[in-house]
């Protein structure tokens, strides 16, 4: 019984360690590229986000700023600065997942664009609220605008929910930078 | 009899008898799900159908050393880790494709198509018959996607989008949206069904 127990124990134990070694192979050689891709993706975002700015290199993530936004801004995932102003990158739940966006913010506190960063809204729906038509319209809105749904700014007829996560995304930036001037 | 034709039965089977979706109705959910454009269909079309294979040949070839009581966690640890391996793959070698499909990816290692390819066949059958089936029943799913995917993203978007270039358009019309939303799946599923259902009558007469 105890003997049987062992053998089945071990066999576990063979196919879950040679399973686990496999794993660990594929995970060493594809983190470089992973790890590659979804900076590559922010730094796109991050220059599309704020106007002005030519290259990758202008900008800098500032880890500092980013935990000091965090401490009342939860969705805030990074601060990046640059000599145009900043870029926030703030995670939101929309309809379809986990919605990120960036968004520039000149010196003045002007809003300079928006780029989404990881969308999983439905193609045709939710993504309508994500074109650079609807995006566009929060460019120069400051932390004294309401943003408000219904009020200043309008939802995208379909995309309600993706609507309402975007203008929160852009309201808690604009908070978030009005914190960190302080 | 010899072997190739035999794992030449094999593979046809998966493909037209027992399509794992057409006939034996399992891993609807993600195929619903994603077959919204046909890029997607073709990509999660290869993954299923690289788990399918090689944890087929894997559990196949070990199947006289694994004991009974424990061999469905023993499927789910070798399912599981191929599953892993196209996800991460996926994710650094083809990233854009990576985040439409998104969710699906990890769900494979739920999809009753591969636990019950390792259950009822790859436990009991040669590594070479395994090995066909697998590739038979990746081969039926990936072409039913396929389908699926060219009447939903056609209709649901006025084109077909393939690698970045467009394939097929219809011209300047404001597609039905449902086409690409869940009820649209339901409805291309259905009518796929009804069409298969009815050449099989017609074929019995």
């Amino acid at each position: 019984m105890i003997g049987r127990m062992i053998r089945l124990g071990t066999t576990l134990m063979v196919v879950g360690l040679v399973a686990a070694l496999g794993l660990g192979l594929t995970y060493t050689v594809t983190r470089k590229k992973i790890e590659e891709y979804d900076r590559q993706v922010e730094v796109q975002a991050c220059l599309s986000a704020l106007p002005g700015v030519k290259s990758a290199s202008e900008i800098k993530e500032d880890n500092g700023l980013t935990a000091k936004a965090q401490k009342k801004y939860k969705d805030i995932q990074k601060v990046f600065t640059c000599g145009k102003g900043y870029i926030f990158l703030v995670k939101a739940k929309g309809y379809g997942g986990p919605l990120t966006l960036a968004a520039g913010i000149d010196k003045s506190g002007r809003v300079k664009g928006i780029a989404v960063v990881v969308s999983k809204e439905t193609v045709g729906l939710g993504s309508k609220a994500l074109e650079p038509a609807y995006l566009g319209k929060f460019r120069g809105k400051t932390v004294r605008d309401k943003l408000k749904i219904g009020e200043d700014v309008q939802a995208v007829t379909g995309a309600t929910i993706t609507s309402r996560a975007v203008t929160g995304q852009v309201k808690q930036a604009l908070e978030a930078f009005d914190l960190i001037k302080q | 009899m010899n072997g190739e034709t035999t794992g030449w039965r094999e593979f046809k089977k998966g493909f037209i008898l027992e399509n794992p979706l057409m006939v034996l109705m399992v891993g609807l959910c993600s195929s619903l799900a994603i077959s919204t454009r046909v890029e997607n269909g073709i990509f999660m079309g290869l993954s299923a159908t690289f788990v399918l294979v090689f944890s087929n040949i894997i559990i196949a070839s070990i199947r006289k050393w694994i004991p009974d009581q424990i061999r469905i966690p023993i499927f789910i640890v070798v399912i599981a880790s191929f599953v892993t391996i196209v996800d991460l793959s996926l994710k650094a070698y083809f990233p854009p494709v990576y985040e439409r499909l998104g969710v699906w990816i990890p769900l494979i290692v739920v999809n009753c198509i591969i636990l019950a390819r390792a259950e009822g066949y790859a436990y009991r059958n040669t590594v070479w018959h395994s090995f066909m089936d697998g590739l038979g029943m990746g081969a039926g799913y990936t072409v039913v996607l396929l389908v699926m995917g060219v009447i939903r993203e056609l209709l649901g978007t006025g084109k077909i989008i393939l690698f970045n270039s467009t394939v097929i358009s219809l011209g300047p019309f404001n597609p039905p949206a449902i086409f690409i939303l869940f009820p649209g799946a339901f409805l291309t599923f259905a009518c796929l069904m009804a069409l298969l259902n009815r050449y099989k009558m017609r074929k019995k007469e």
